[in-house]
């Protein structure tokens, strides 16, 4: 059975997921688990070891973010 | 030069560094080992996936030995920011916050109220907060009563160089708040300017674009790390008073030439 599509919003990008979970769609995405970088929903934190356990709804508005230069 | 104490560590230098605009992540941390910095500034933006993580940028800062400070910088309200601290408490492993939070676009001024707010949850969730604010005296005392590890004014707006445009104000914040961690963060441009403040005894100065926009970044960073020492040894070493009248060095008593007549 094909998995149901949540529309979401990454990084500020539309898209649709089947992706159940944060970490399904960052895998998804093709993000590296590994790679330094932090992750919020609705602009509400949410920690590395929820990332397995963080159901995605519809409309949901992801930030992952990385370390940059700054002042 | 006398130790510090910044949020619980204790610090030699008194010159805090940001990592952004350099030439190259060579010349970055050739400034960095000619400043004597302990404390680097880094930034948290969005990553895309195909840009493979911002490990790179962070192997690089990790291997420079330093303390990392990451900041809210462009964040418009408290909720914003504090959520950035928090994913930047997990990302860097460390509680040290810079929290900015801006009101004002054209001017970078930070949002006195979005500022005050956000510092008062970060606290209390046990961050290490390091508050930059403007040279407004009520402010800076609700920052420090609110528990800041630092409050940290502007000397002018964020990358004009201009230097302190309100030195009377600096001066009142020092007098009036002798107990807190005083860092002047912004709008320095040289380092006569870092040498006056650090006169009137702030505690250390953030810098970055002076550094990294000079000419020569590295020699500026040497530069700077001079005068901001200069600056402490004069603070301690207690300036004279100012008079409004010439008094001459040289002793009167013995002046050649003069005969009673």
């Amino acid at each position: 059975m094909t998995p149901p599509m949540n529309e979401v919003s990454m990084n500020g990008r539309p898209l649709q997921t089947p992706a159940a979970t944060l970490a399904e769609l960052l895998q998804l995405q093709g993000y590296d688990a590994q790679a330094a970088m932090a992750c919020a929903i609705n602009r509400q934190f949410v920690p590395r070891a929820q990332w397995p356990l963080q159901a995605l709804q519809a409309g949901d508005r992801i930030d992952v973010i990385a370390p940059v230069t700054g002042g | 030069m006398t130790p510090w104490t910044l949020a619980g560590t204790s610090l030699a230098s008194r010159l805090l560094l940001g990592t952004a605009h350099y030439p190259s992540p060579q010349v970055l941390a050739d400034a960095v080992q000619a400043s004597g910095t302990q404390v680097l500034t880094v930034g948290l933006r969005r990553l895309q996936p195909e840009h493979g993580g911002g490990n790179a940028f962070w192997q690089r800062v990790r291997a420079l030995g330093c303390h990392v400070l990451p900041n809210t910088a462009g964040c418009h309200g408290a909720q914003e920011a504090i959520t950035l601290a928090q994913m930047a408490r997990e990302l860097f492993d460390t509680p040290w916050i810079k929290l900015e939070v801006i009101g004002d676009d054209y001017t970078l001024q930070p949002d006195p109220f979005g500022t005050l707010e956000a510092a008062r949850v970060l606290v209390r969730e046990g961050f290490q907060v390091l508050a930059y604010t403007t040279d407004d005296l009520v402010l800076a005392q609700r920052l420090h009563e609110a528990g800041c590890a630092a409050v940290m004014p502007w000397a002018a707006p964020i990358g004009t160089g201009r230097g302190p445009q309100n030195p009377s104000a600096l001066q009142t914040l020092r007098s009036r708040l002798p107990d807190a961690v005083l860092i002047v963060d912004a709008g320095l441009g040289r380092p006569s300017h870092a040498a006056q403040v650090m006169e009137m005894g702030f505690d250390a100065v953030l810098l970055n674009t002076a550094v990294a926009q000079a000419g020569d970044p590295v020699r500026m960073a040497r530069a700077f790390a001079q005068a901001v020492d200069a600056g402490r040894l004069a603070f301690e070493a207690t300036p004279m008073g100012e008079r409004q009248t010439a008094q001459a060095s040289t002793p009167t008593l013995g002046m050649p030439f003069w005969h009673q007549s």
